[in-house]
């Protein structure tokens, strides 16, 4: 039973990381219909913030975070800036800023490459390492604040979209983006917030991230598979979807390596069987959107 | 107007005879291909090998070079993967390289080896460690000088046989070398009649590894073996080990060796066994950590010494046959015998006896043991 509910914990703080990472897509992806696959380097970029700051500079925590997540509020808005909207103004094709966003991708990692070098660089947790119980509970100090921080943007993210009026502008925009623009919606100003929020909150899932697995600059592309799939599972019409997506997934991961009688090389496969099962059988996700509700 | 004329005709002439010159220049030099993985998963690894190689290139034009000529490395990037590799391969052959070394993920190796066996080239890898790169393609042009993993697992149970280990767990990830070299220690363990009670995978890019240590501590082992060679995952795993309380003592692979484990695992490694092929303490060692030192600033580790000896190793060969004759060469490398490098315990050596084509020495590898998080002294050498 110790063993249960200690799992519980981990594969709660693995799913918020993938629910970040998924809340990252859907905040681009509800207001323009692009799906950005350089989430996962935009938090390789901040993991590697986080060494820099945390370990080289040592930064006290909430100092450092503060200062990874803005500057990846200013990658965000960049990328759209200089990637994204030349495409669109010039009309090219829906796939242009998908392939533009791909080509991003690989020109984050190399230039961390580059700049960092191969090896993996560490980036220190926010109490140390050590272990808390509460309870019949019992995890890493890292794992109970991934899980606070994460609970914190998405109700923060859930506010924002159904109680302000900001909020509904980004939903009409999703909705139906020239009705939106009819409405006097700046459509160039709530893609630059949606790109801008997207790459702060997969900064804050690599920072949550990387006192685990450390800074690498091969880090991102399984983070983005992560988040892709909790994306299809939860949905990608509500906020809440996303975090849903992510503990389904975490919890199918961790549970299967755990107490499933497959051999180890199989239970790896698990997200992507249910992957597959969820395109197959709900390809809207587990929550639709606000829209298509009775 | 006839002076510039004469003048322009002298440059113009002074221009081709140069240029004449310079390809003839060029084929003086002896070319040794190397190819690397500049952006791909074995970049951690074939970055410090590429430059102990290019550091004894260095060290050898010095000396005057190789039969009196330069020796010119050819550098490829195959990034990691196959298809590139022998097309890399290909590229080197083309451009008249007398040898190559791979220096990158064990399929590409494999791979690249498919032109040098058509091509009759002399090709080497000098840190690959899987078990099977000479014994699945019968190629008499290839041979493999990074230490294997059967060797490593007999040493660490050389050092172990005191222990008495019955009952062990196997943790790895799924990289393709991991793999590999977790097949060649469960083969090892269970030749030795020991039980491996728990076999584990943490996959590339997990999260977390508590899933799969706490099978591995119900599993109650006498000892866990680490057989993954991906820096992140191995940490992962060490990072689990601590959180949940474990005490079974850690057997590693020569992946932890690498020094980068002080800094991303720092505070898990105090008593972590390990293998290398790296005792700092012996001399022609210690020649080559000044040596490097003095000419790059840095203090170079295991991964830098694999690429100098496979370099060095080349050179001999060429040295003995006298020629860049690929025939000839060939004959020469699978001649070597007790060359001695800056890779492996006191006394060890290279050779190809017996028609062999692995020439790490398989009393060669030394065991250490972290001491809080550096490196300890070595305190086992060999399989006796």
């Amino acid at each position: 039973m110790n063993d249960f509910l200690e799992l519980v914990v981990g594969a709660t703080a693995s799913g918020c990381i993938y629910g970040l990472v998924a809340l990252s897509y859907l905040l681009v992806t509800r207001p323009t219909g692009i799906i950005n696959f350089a989430v996962g380097e935009w938090s390789m970029v901040a993991a590697f913030g986080g060494f820099m700051l945390l370990s080289r500079w040592e930064l006290p925590y909430p100092v450092g975070m503060l200062v990874v997540v803005a500057a990846m509020f200013g990658v965000g808005w960049a990328t759209e800036r200089f990637t994204v909207r030349p495409l669109v103004e010039r009309g090219a094709p829906p796939l242009a800023p998908i392939l533009a966003l791909l080509g991003m991708l690989v020109v984050f990692r190399e230039l961390v490459s580059l700049g960092f070098g191969p090896d993996p660089q560490p980036v220190p947790p926010s109490f140390g390492f050590g272990r808390l119980e509460l309870g019949p509970l019992a995890g890493s100090y890292q794992s109970f604040f991934i899980i606070t921080m994460a609970g914190a943007v998405f109700g923060a993210a859930w506010w924002f979209f159904e109680r302000t009026l900001a909020g509904k502008s980004f939903e009409a925009v999703a909705i139906d983006r020239r009705a939106a623009a009819l409405m006097g919606i700046n459509l160039r100003l709530v893609t630059s917030l949606a790109f801008a929020a997207s790459a702060g909150v997969a900064g804050l899932a690599g920072l949550l991230v990387a006192p685990n697995v450390s800074a690498h600059y091969l880090m991102g592309l399984p983070l983005a598979i992560q988040g892709f799939t909790a994306l299809v599972i939860g949905g990608v019409g509500r906020v809440e979807g996303a975090l849903l997506g992510g503990l389904i997934l975490a919890f199918a991961e961790q549970f299967t390596v755990r107490y499933a009688p497959v051999p180890p090389g199989l239970a790896m496969g698990v997200p992507l069987v249910l992957l597959i099962v969820f395109l197959l059988i709900r390809p809207t996700g587990l929550l639709l959107p606000r829209e298509a509700r009775a | 107007m006839k002076k510039t004329f004469l003048r322009t005709a002298l440059s113009l002439a002074t221009g081709a005879v140069m240029m004449m010159a310079a390809p003839a220049a060029m084929a003086q030099t002896i070319k040794i291909g190397l190819i690397t993985d500049k952006v791909g998963p074995a970049k951690p690894y074939a970055e410090p090998v590429t430059a102990g190689a290019v550091y004894a290139v260095k060290e050898l034009n010095a000396k005057g070079g190789l039969l009196g000529r330069q020796v010119e490395l050819l550098v490829e990037d195959d990034q990691g993967k196959p298809d590139v590799s022998a097309t890399a391969a290909r590229k080197l052959v083309d451009a008249g390289a007398a040898f190559i070394l791979s220096v990158s993920l064990t399929p590409a190796t494999q791979q690249a080896q498919s032109v040098t066996l058509e091509t009759r080239t002399p090709h080497m890898t000098p840190s690959n460690s899987g078990d099977t790169l000479t014994t699945q393609i019968s190629n008499a042009n290839f041979w493999q000088t990074g230490p294997l993993a059967s060797t490593q697992i007999a040493t660490l149970l050389s050092y172990a046989r005191n222990k008495n280990f019955k009952r062990v767990a196997l943790v790895t990830e799924n990289s393709a070398l991991g793999q590999l070299t977790n097949q060649f220690f469960k083969a090892g363990l269970e030749k030795n009649g020991i039980q491996i009670v728990s076999e584990e995978v943490v996959p590339g890019g997990s999260t977390s590894a508590d899933p799969q240590m706490q099978k591995v501590r119900a599993s109650n082992p006498d000892a866990l073996f680490m057989t993954g060679v991906t820096t992140p995952e191995n940490a992962l795993i060490l990072r689990s080990y601590r959180q949940l309380g474990m005490k079974t003592p850690i057997l590693a692979n020569y992946n932890m060796s690498v020094p980068v484990y002080s800094s991303v695992a720092k505070g898990l490694l105090d008593g972590v066994a390990f293998v290398d092929a790296f005792d700092p303490a012996k001399a022609e060692t210690q020649r080559f950590i000044e040596a490097f030192k003095k000419d790059s600033g840095n203090e170079p580790y295991n991964l830098n010494g694999y690429g100098y000896d496979g370099l060095m190793l080349v050179a001999d060969a060429i040295k003995r046959a006298g020629s860049t004759d690929k025939d000839k060469v060939r004959e020469a490398m699978q001649a070597t015998r007790g060359f001695q490098g800056v890779m492996g315990g006191v006394g060890a050596s290279y050779g190809f006896a017996d028609g062999r084509r692995t020439g790490f020495d398989t009393n060669g590898m030394v065991v250490r043991v972290y001491e809080g998080d550096k490196q300890g002294k070595v305190v086992h050498v060999g399989v006796k």
